[in-house]
């Protein structure tokens, strides 16, 4: 099981090189035992450390990338079963399906949707991330078609090959080896075979089972036959099906220490009602999947996904900041009202959210409190009189609008004589308490 | 133990005013209740003091030490402040602790203070990116810390470990978190290294009435897990200490006289170790 | 090495409540966590009420306001439209009209409103005052009393006026939701000082604040889950009351719910965009522990009640 720092720290050579990175010795070990550092950044450990350690640091679900370069995706690493007990480790990948029975122009379509799906939210640039190519025509050549017209049109998407026929995998391969795809499709029936693509090609191997007992006997075989780098899939279809298999996989890997099923799941979410895929793909967000399979890349579907996989896979601990700037909300003049709040990003959104609602087109300064919310950046001292005249007055907002008006979150009153005695020339205004107040605030204002 | 009284703070009303005013007697008879209550320190909180924090810092430990012999911890984030106190210290009772450094790059020149001054120094472990989630985290940071003063010249004896006490009204998980932290941080070094907390920020946010009684119960076992010194009441310390015969029998399961009290340390004991939801009131239920 | 499946039990579980008379719902009652029907029983599917108004809902954006064009001019007739048309397993009746800034309709009217829908429908029925602390005291005292033998959910009761609301619900025997904002603490005390009343917990209903998808919903979501796991595996009781989601007045006020493609291409279809974001946070809502919603559009409602069939299949 898993050793503490100080456990750690006494197999290390305790010189402080420094050449791990690290500063001493203990500061290492301290990370290893966190898993945010690999035992061979240190050139000086013994082999008997490295014996132990290595059994007792594996991760409980091993960490899988494929694709290359920087749109390359990891899975694994997970350490929890609830988001609040530690944040969530690698976004749950989106891959969309494509199969090689569809007409070309529905192929392209998809490919184009992939390509044009990226937007960006809380600074944070979110996408589609995979293309999952299904043989379903069990034809070979057609396969190899497929994955070169993708691969041609969409060079840098990771790809998923999905067949169970070895000869169509062996033909995709050779096609895209070097992009690393997953080669998804191993089962009980062609398992040898797949097992050697998946060697040869040094590519990570997803497979099949029907129901948890038979995945994790397929994926000791796996390992035995020499590949580690595996997905699985254990066969569950609906809802119910997902979370069972998901949960128990997870307890597994992480309660039992049960290395047969430690590793990154796959569920294929793939529904007719695209609403109901949504849902469906939602429910693999919150339930422990590493990769979500779905139809097609609707906007609006993308848009769901991407939000929800954000929002659950934030990191309790941090808060989430919006880039300090000074916002406009509607089509504010220069007389419209000036609003300063912090960068907590759900201060933000809430406090522009309320001033759309009050249909009182306004300016907001949001201010970098390195993301608390109004009172608890007051308390810090990062929301203080001096700290926000100072932005003010470096923001060039004063050749913007026609006053010089400043309207401050009702919580933190207490700072308006401050603000006015540094910015010269400046009213301060009370706001609301609460930002359901601002629209009635904004509203009286103008009448 | 070492007991580093807590009530000089700006927070409380009448001492920030007694400190914009400059009028001593409030802080001195402060000083010495907490100097007669046991307390080996005395901390000076003079908040952020953006504004002539050099001049309020020395007059403050000035003042305090005139009242009383003890030395000063100087609990301030602005840096010449802290260098103006401690010019003025008198080092004649012992050495004055700095609060605090830590993993955030803006308090690192704090260690520099305690290099130059010689004196002793709290590390908080807590970094930019946000709290630290358990003890692991704690200790890594306090191992980045340990590194960091030895690189400034700060020997490790001379630094106190703070695992930064969460309030347990809005972050109950951590309380536990804390005690185990500390026990981890006394094994990172031989000799051990020394540890401290600011006890009170553990009953922040609770009714008035709880307050005492949990900061009581946390300090005890804080204090099994070997903690060193605590910013805290001096009183509350006192009480504490002499209830520690009754708390120890309590939490070993043998049968006391006092039941009332004895349910009180249960039941207060049970929200800390998590095995109940904290509520206002969890003493009713 | 071979697989056995690492189940777990609790020592705690979830009340049962029934609301209604003619046509009562049960909800709640499971011994597992969400839908973890492998290891426990589920003996109620969620229940989904429709949310209607005392005042026409001119704010409420197009996509959602269309669907009750025509009906919901009159609180009477928009509650049978959601009953007869909608199939509605319950309704929540939101007297947002008494609102102080909005407007500011009496506790009479409000009382004559509630009568009046009560005698339209046979459905359950969840009375919601407009979340004006003050006011809501007033309203839904009234209320209570008009309803009383209906077996109704006043709600909601929050901690700066949980005393009266609670008395009236415990007189006229209701169940009772107990809201409190993102804060599994402060939850668990409003429920202690309701049930130090008098009131059993056996009738209430515990909401920690819904927040919209891309608005907060992790905060709900964590706090939710660690309600449950509180009232399971801590046998907490007076967390124990099934839990409430109110999504719809939640989600329809976000951006995402109301501008158009033209406005933001790349947010694509507004009228399936706003569905799916009332289905989504109804859903997370539902995988973090509530058995009770409260939703708007009925595409939305019957997604997640065909993603309710296949969770409990």
């Amino acid at each position: 099981m898993a050793l503490t720092g100080v456990e750690i720290f006494k197999l290390l050579p305790n010189t402080n090189c420094k050449k791990c990175g690290h500063p001493t010795c203990l500061a290492f070990a301290m990370k290893l035992a966190q898993r945010q550092a690999s035992l061979d950044q240190c050139p000086d450990v013994s082999e008997e450390a490295k014996r132990i350690l290595g059994e007792a640091s594996a991760p409980p679900i091993r960490p899988v990338t494929f694709g290359v370069g920087d749109r390359a995706l990891k899975m694994g690493e997970e350490m929890v079963l609830f988001r609040h007990e530690k944040k969530f480790v690698n976004p749950t990948v989106f891959a969309v399906e494509i199969k090689d029975t569809e007409p070309e122009e529905k192929i392209n379509k998809t490919i184009n949707d992939v390509l044009t799906s990226e937007i960006e939210r809380v600074g944070q640039r979110l996408r589609i991330d995979a293309i999952f190519l299904n043989n379903a025509s069990g034809d070979p050549q057609r396969f190899e078609t497929l994955v070169k017209t993708v691969s041609s049109k969409a060079p840098q998407v990771p790809l998923i090959l999905s067949t169970t026929n070895p000869q169509a995998a062996e033909a995709g391969l050779k096609v895209v080896a070097d992009k690393r795809p997953i080669l998804f499709g191993a089962n009980k029936d062609n398992l040898e075979a797949m097992v050697s693509l998946a060697k040869t090609y040094k590519v990570p191997l997803g497979v099949t089972g029907n129901g948890l007992e038979e995945v994790s006997g397929l994926t000791e075989k796996i390992k035995s036959m020499g590949v580690e780098d595996i997905i699985i899939d254990s066969g569950a279809k609906s809802a119910r099906q997902i979370i069972e298999h998901n949960t128990l996989i997870r307890r597994s890997a992480l309660k039992k220490n049960f290395k047969p099923l430690g590793y990154p799941v796959i569920n294929l979410c793939q529904r007719e009602d695209q609403l109901l895929e949504a849902l469906i793909g939602a429910l693999g967000v919150m339930k422990y999947s590493s990769i979500v399979v779905l139809s097609s890349a609707e906007k609006w579907k993308n848009l769901v996904l991407f939000t929800l996989r954000q929002n659950i896979y934030t990191d309790p601990q941090v808060p989430m900041q919006v880039e300090q700037k000074i916002y406009k909300i509607g089509e504010p003049k220069p007389e419209s009202p000036l609003l300063i709040t912090t960068n907590f990003s759900l201060t933000y959104f809430i406090v522009s959210g309320e001033i759309e609602n009050s249909k009182v087109p306004s300016r907001l300064a949001v201010m970098d409190c390195e993301g608390l919310s109004v009172l608890t950046a007051w308390a810090a001292g990062k929301f203080t009189a001096a700290k926000i005249a100072q932005f003010i007055k470096e923001s060039g907002i004063e050749n913007e609008i026609s006053h010089r008006e400043l309207i401050i979150p009702g919580y933190v009153a207490i700072l308006s004589g401050a603000i006015e005695e540094k910015l010269p020339g400046w009213k301060v205004t009370v706001g609301p308490r609460e930002a359901n107040g601002i629209p009635a605030f904004l509203r009286q204002r103008m009448s | 133990m070492l007991i580093i009284g807590e009530k000089l703070s700006i927070i409380a009303k009448r001492v920030r005013e007694a400190m914009l005013k400059r009028d001593k007697g409030p802080i001195q008879e402060i000083a010495k209740a907490q100097w007669q209550a046991g307390a080996g320190m005395i901390d000076a909180n003079i908040g952020p003091a953006e504004d002539g924090g050099e001049s309020l810092m020395e007059w403050m430990v000035t003042t305090i030490q005139e009242a009383v012999p003890l030395p000063v911890c100087l609990d301030t984030t602005n840096y010449k402040a802290v260098e103006a106190g401690l010019k003025v210290h008198n080092n004649q009772w012992g050495r004055p602790l700095i609060n605090s450094t830590s993993n955030d790059p803006e308090r690192f020149p704090m260690l520099e203070l305690a290099a130059k001054y010689n004196c002793q120094i709290i590390g908080l472990t807590v970094g930019k990116g946000g709290l630290p989630a358990d003890a692991g985290e704690r200790a890594a940071i306090a191992a980045e810390i340990m590194a960091r003063a030895m690189e400034y010249g700060v020997p490790l004896e001379d630094l106190y470990l703070d695992p930064l006490v969460l309030q347990i009204a809005t972050s109950q998980d951590h309380a536990l978190k804390v005690i185990e932290a500390i026990k981890l941080f006394k094994e990172m070094n031989d000799p051990p290294m020394k540890t401290v907390v600011g006890l009170s920020n553990i009953s922040n946010g609770c009714p008035k009435e709880l307050r005492p009684v949990i900061n009581k119960y946390y300090f005890l076992m804080l204090l099994d897990a070997g903690l060193d010194a605590a910013i805290a009441d001096p009183k509350e310390m006192a009480e504490a200490m002499e209830e520690r015969p009754l708390f120890t029998a309590v939490i070993a399961g043998k049968e006391v006289e006092d039941r009332k009290k004895a349910e009180v340390i249960k039941k207060t004991v049970d929200i800390i170790m998590g095995r109940s939801l904290y509520a206002h009131s969890y003493l009713d239920m | 090495m071979a697989y056995t499946a690492p189940k777990e039990s609790y020592s705690g579980k979830v009340f049962e409540v029934t609301i209604g008379a003619e046509r009562p719902v049960t909800f709640g009652g499971e011994n597992c966590l969400p839908f973890h029907s492998f290891e426990g029983s589920i003996p109620h599917r969620p229940v989904i009420a429709y949310e209607i108004q005392d005042v026409p809902p001119d704010d409420w954006p197009e996509t959602v306001k269309a669907v009750y064009n025509g009906v919901s001019n009159d609180p009477v007739s928009w509650a049978r439209f959601c009953e007869e048309k909608l199939n509605a397993k319950a309704i929540a009746l939101r007297l947002i009209g008494t609102h102080p800034d909005r407007e500011n309709r009496s506790s009479e009217e409000a009382r004559k409103v509630v009568s009046d829908v009560l005698s339209a429908i046979k459905v359950p029925l969840i009375i919601l005052g407009s979340n004006h602390v003050e006011k809501d005291s007033e309203v839904l005292v009234a209320c209570a009393e008009a309803a009383k033998d209906k077996n109704c959910i006043i709600g909601k009761a929050q901690e700066g006026n949980y005393k009266t609301i609670t008395a009236a619900a415990m007189a006229h025997a209701h169940k009772l939701i107990a809201m409190s904002e993102l804060d599994i603490n402060l939850s668990k005390q409003l429920n202690i000082l309701i049930t130090q009343m008098g009131f059993p917990k056996e009738r209430l209903i515990t909401d920690p604040m819904c927040s919209a998808l891309g608005y907060g919903i992790e905060y709900t979501y964590s706090v939710m889950e660690r309600i449950r796991l509180a009232a399971l595996t801590q046998n907490d009781q007076v967390m124990q009351p099934p839990m409430l989601g109110d999504v719809g007045t939640y989600v329809w006020k976000v951006k995402e719910t109301q501008a158009s493609e033209e406005e933001l291409p790349q947010w694509g279809s507004l009228k399936e965009r706003s569905i799916a974001w009332e289905a989504v946070t109804a859903v997370a809502m539902l995988m973090a522990g509530a058995e009770l919603l409260i939703m708007r559009h009925p595409e939305a409602v019957q997604a997640v009640e065909k993603f309710i069939d296949e969770l409990i299949e």
